[in-house]
């Protein structure tokens, strides 16, 4: 299997809904659904970029750009220095991520340059994410959305 | 009555408790089994465990260079050398900020320094963010799991802490809407606190990062909303590389829970923006606990058990963790590990009472992902708080006087026979001599000859007369020797019939598992000295058979120990060591096929000391020998509830632990079960009988001579 088939796969395996566009069936997408979307944060497509402010009523739905994936897990990896960036990864409702599919690295010591490289000189932040927010404390039932984002929405871009 | 049988009466009938525990037993099992789909465990926790070992000297350059790091990112760094100095540096962090509330994700390194109420006693409100915690808390609770510290609580329960404690309608079966009150709750409290408190699951070293894993995304709220945070941790989490890292966060979820990987890792480094704070960058301080780690840290027992990356799968697999739970199988850390712990952060007494608490049956060293031994660990602890505290005089000198003596050994079985036998014809006196407690089996009566003797008379003219090329050398154990010679003598005579010669010890002396096990170790060393003469010389025999598990993994692992210095007995034992076989792994390496007799469904519980002690899981053999009667068992490696003295020291927690054997049993609708351990067919043989189920107990050696003919 490669990288790309494995991490969607394991992506699913959490719950993730995963949708594998080209890059301009993605900008088309982006046109006409970005307002549908409190806070946008992409590299790629930066004239898209929305931000708002994030309180604790939260937000309904971000989408934002991962700077990594990881096949192994199914993890997005994203570099958030800027607090508005954690803000709204971690108190929207629906998270949207967007990864490069030749961003995708095989296994969890893959990132590991990364995390190195961003972490050297400076402060930092960087998020893992494998999911939706959840929960098994209750009689080991699994809940989702116990503090953050109840769904998650993967795009692979070919 | 003592306070622990007390709690423990109180455990088993809890009836909440017994169900959680055991749904939690099983969903955990199959998903670790998952979770490791295509990997190879083994290797993988031995790399684990050999990042997390370091050397005091490296250890201590790590924390210097963490140090380092992470002041030039902003950072303070505070060494506090017990729980009142770390507590005490929190709240002076706190006072300056005017802090009410702190949200706190759950760090096991502030329980240990009983953070919460000192932030209370200091007008601060902790809230613990983490929805197991918080249960805790609004309960005035400890954790009674490391990753799932509310399992011994249902909905109904939780339901009614809400609505006491909340002043919310909540539906009592309705988890979704109560996780959704949590939401809506705990989420002020991100925003009205001044401090964060977190703990770390890694301290990476390299650019002086740390590492967060959780699965609620508190962690992250934690870390990010409030203008300051403090990370409490111990100086075991640091490590080198984000490889090492990174490597550790492959096996940790995995063990914790069958997740591939926690839904987020958060890495952090340094002071970053934090739109609450007036200055725009967040106070993040270090509060590395001391609290006696410093000058054990060159103690070879206290850095086995640092490698530990607080996973909590050891209480998950641990049968007396599964009838009794956390808050009695641990204090503030729970299960296995928590009883090494305590013996190290806490009190003796409170340590012994744990230790003792273990009934040896490997299970958490198995499944350790840090590689540690915690069996090992637990034993040998529990030897030196037996040997500070004096063990206990009778038992010593039975161990020492009898078990290390074959002549006073015979005498006693022969006279605890005659007394048996009385008592079993006269019913009466039974239920007399036996206390209620102990009365959930039916014990055994020791034989008035023992089997050596028999071995003289009736088998050892005959081997000469067995043409064959191997030599088969039988070690019988003091189980075989003196209460079950039937077994001993169907296995020679299977071992006949196949055309293997067999061997016994000039005499039988026992193994001293009994003394090890029960931290006498004054009494063992006596008794494996006075065992070791009798052991075979090398060019003698071709393998070393046992048929008791326990005997075979107290000879391969512990008997070198306690010879190791006479060069000679160690180098005998060594060479017995390797050829040490149980039966089924014998006859598995001759290739023995055979055909049933009667066509009878059996089916086999795997002897714990055999799986995880001489390392061979019978059960793939015995269904190849006999595919079509064989009736597959649950949990066919789960503990029996024997583990020796533990089952007299702990009858009610044995009897829980037996029961649940019982009940897999009967599920299987096989007629015969087989085994190969005399201790587990005493416990379930006996719990058989009592509960009048018309299930056999047979060692697999009985099994074989009785119902099978070689092909
Ligand atoms: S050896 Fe068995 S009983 Fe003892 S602590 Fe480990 S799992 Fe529990
Ligand atoms: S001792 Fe091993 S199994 Fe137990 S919590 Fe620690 S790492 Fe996990």
């Amino acid at each position: 299997m490669n990288d790309i088939d494995r991490f969607l796969k394991m992506s699913e395996y959490v719950g993730n809904r995963n949708v594998v566009l080209a890059r301009d069936e993605f900008e088309r997408f982006l046109e006409e659904n970005v307002g549908s979307y409190d806070f946008v944060h992409l590299k790629c497509l930066d004239r898209f970029n929305k931000v708002c402010e994030i309180q604790k009523e939260g937000i309904k739905s971000a989408i934002v750009e991962a700077d990594f994936a990881i096949a192994e897990t199914g993890t997005v990896v994203i570099e958030s220095k800027g607090e508005n960036l954690r803000r709204a990864t971690s108190l929207c409702d629906n998270l949207s991520v967007v990864v490069d599919a030749s961003r995708i690295v095989p296994n969890l010591e893959g990132i590991a340059d990364f995390l190195r490289e961003t972490t050297q000189d400076s402060e930092n932040y960087v998020s893992f994410i494998t999911g939706a927010s959840r929960t098994a404390d209750i009689e080991m039932s699994l809940t989702l959305g116990v503090h953050g984002p109840e769904e998650m929405t993967v795009y692979v871009l070919k | 009555m003592k306070r622990v049988y007390r709690d423990i009466n109180k455990a088993l009938s809890d009836e909440v408790l017994q169900q959680n525990l055991d749904t939690f037993y099983h969903n955990y099992r199959e998903s670790h089994r998952k979770a490791y789909e295509g990997l190879n465990f083994n290797d993988l926790r031995k790399e684990v465990g050999v990042i997390k070992s370091l050397k005091p000297e490296d250890r201590f350059a790590l924390f210097e260079e963490f140090k380092n790091n992470v002041e030039k990112a902003g950072a303070f760094v505070f060494e506090a050398k017990d729980s009142k100095e770390a507590c005490e540096y929190i709240v002076s962090v706190c006072k300056r900020h005017n802090a009410e509330y702190v949200v706190k994700s759950k760090s096991m390194t502030a329980e240990e320094i009983k953070l919460n109420p000192y932030l209370e006693r200091n007008g601060i409100k902790p809230i613990e963010t983490d929805l197991g915690e918080w249960i805790i808390q609004l309960a005035k609770e400890t954790p009674s799991h490391m990753i799932m510290p509310a399992i011994h609580k249902n909905r109904k329960q939780v339901a009614k802490l809400f609505r006491e404690h909340l002043n919310v309608d909540v539906d009592e079966d309705d988890i979704e809407g109560m996780v959704k009150i949590a939401r809506h709750y705990l989420r002020e409290y991100y925003f009205k606190a001044k401090v964060g408190i977190s703990g770390a699951n890694v301290a990476v070293v390299e650019t002086g990062t740390i590492g967060i894993v959780t699965n609620e995304g508190n962690g992250r709220l934690v870390t990010t909303i409030p203008p300051v945070h403090i990370v409490v941790l111990g100086y075991e989490k640091l490590v080198k590389t984000f490889e090492d890292a990174l490597k550790i966060l492959r096996v940790l979820p995995k063990n914790a829970t069958g997740q591939i990987i926690s839904v987020y890792v958060t890495w952090i480094k340094g002071a970053v923006e934090s739109l609450n704070s007036s200055s725009g960058k967040k106070e993040l301080h270090f509060v590395f606990v001391d609290n006696g780690r410093k000058a054990l840290m060159d103690n070879p027992y206290f850095n086995e058990a640092l490698k530990c990356i607080r996973c909590g799968s050891c209480a998950n697999v641990c049968p007396v963790y599964g009838v009794l739970g956390g808050h009695v199988f641990g204090h503030i850390y729970t299960g296995p590990i928590g009883a090494i712990l305590t013996s190290f952060y806490h009190d003796d007494k409170k340590a012994m009472e744990l230790l003792s608490l273990c009934c040896g049956c490997k299970a958490c060293s198995e499944i350790c992902p840090a590689n540690i031994d915690i069996q090992k660990l637990i034993s040998d602890i529990y030897g030196g708080l037996r040997f500070k505290y004096g063990v206990d005089k009778l038992r010593s000198s039975v161990y020492s006087g009898v078990l290390s003596k074959p002549s006073a050994m015979k005498r006693i079985a022969k006279v605890g026979s005659l007394i048996l036998k009385t008592v079993e014809k006269n019913s009466h006196l039974n239920s007399c001599l036996m206390p209620k407690k102990h009365d959930f089996r039916v014990l055994p009566v020791p034989k008035e000859e023992s089997f050596s003797s028999l071995f003289r008379k009736k088998f050892e003219a005959l081997q000469t007369t067995v043409k064959s090329e191997k030599t088969v050398f039988f070690y019988p154990g003091c189980a075989i020797e003196y209460v079950y010679p039937e077994i001993g003598e169907s296995v020679v005579k299977f071992l006949n019939k196949i055309g293997l010669r067999v061997k016994i010890p000039e005499k039988m002396v026992c193994c001293g598992y009994p003394a090890v096990h029960d931290g006498d170790k004054i009494s063992a060393k006596r008794i494996i000295n006075e065992s070791v003469k009798y052991l075979p010389v090398e060019e003698s025999f071709d393998y070393f058979l046992v048929l008791c598990p326990t005997c075979g993994t107290t000879l391969k692992y512990l008997f070198r120990e306690f010879v190791s210095d006479t060069p000679r007995e160690y180098k005998k034992v060594k060479f017995v060591e390797e050829k040490i076989v149980n039966l089924s792994r014998l006859l598995d390496d001759l290739n023995v096929k055979v055909k049933t007799k009667n066509g009878i469904l059996f089916t086999y519980h795997i002897p714990c000391h055999q799986n995880r002690g001489l390392h061979f899981n019978g059960e793939k053999f015995l269904k190849s020998l006999l595919p079509n009667y064989y009736m597959p068992m649950r949990d066919a490696d789960r503990c029996c509830g024997f583990g020796g003295s533990f089952s007299i020291d702990y009858p009610q927690v044995s009897k829980a632990i037996l029961d649940k054997k019982i009940e897999n049993i009967v599920d299987t609708n096989a007629s015969v079960v087989v085994t190969e351990c005399p201790g587990c067919i005493m416990q379930i043989r006996g719990g058989l009988l009592k509960r009048n189920i018309p299930v056999e107990v047979k060692h697999l050696s009985e099994f074989l001579d009785e119902y099978v003919e070689v092909e």
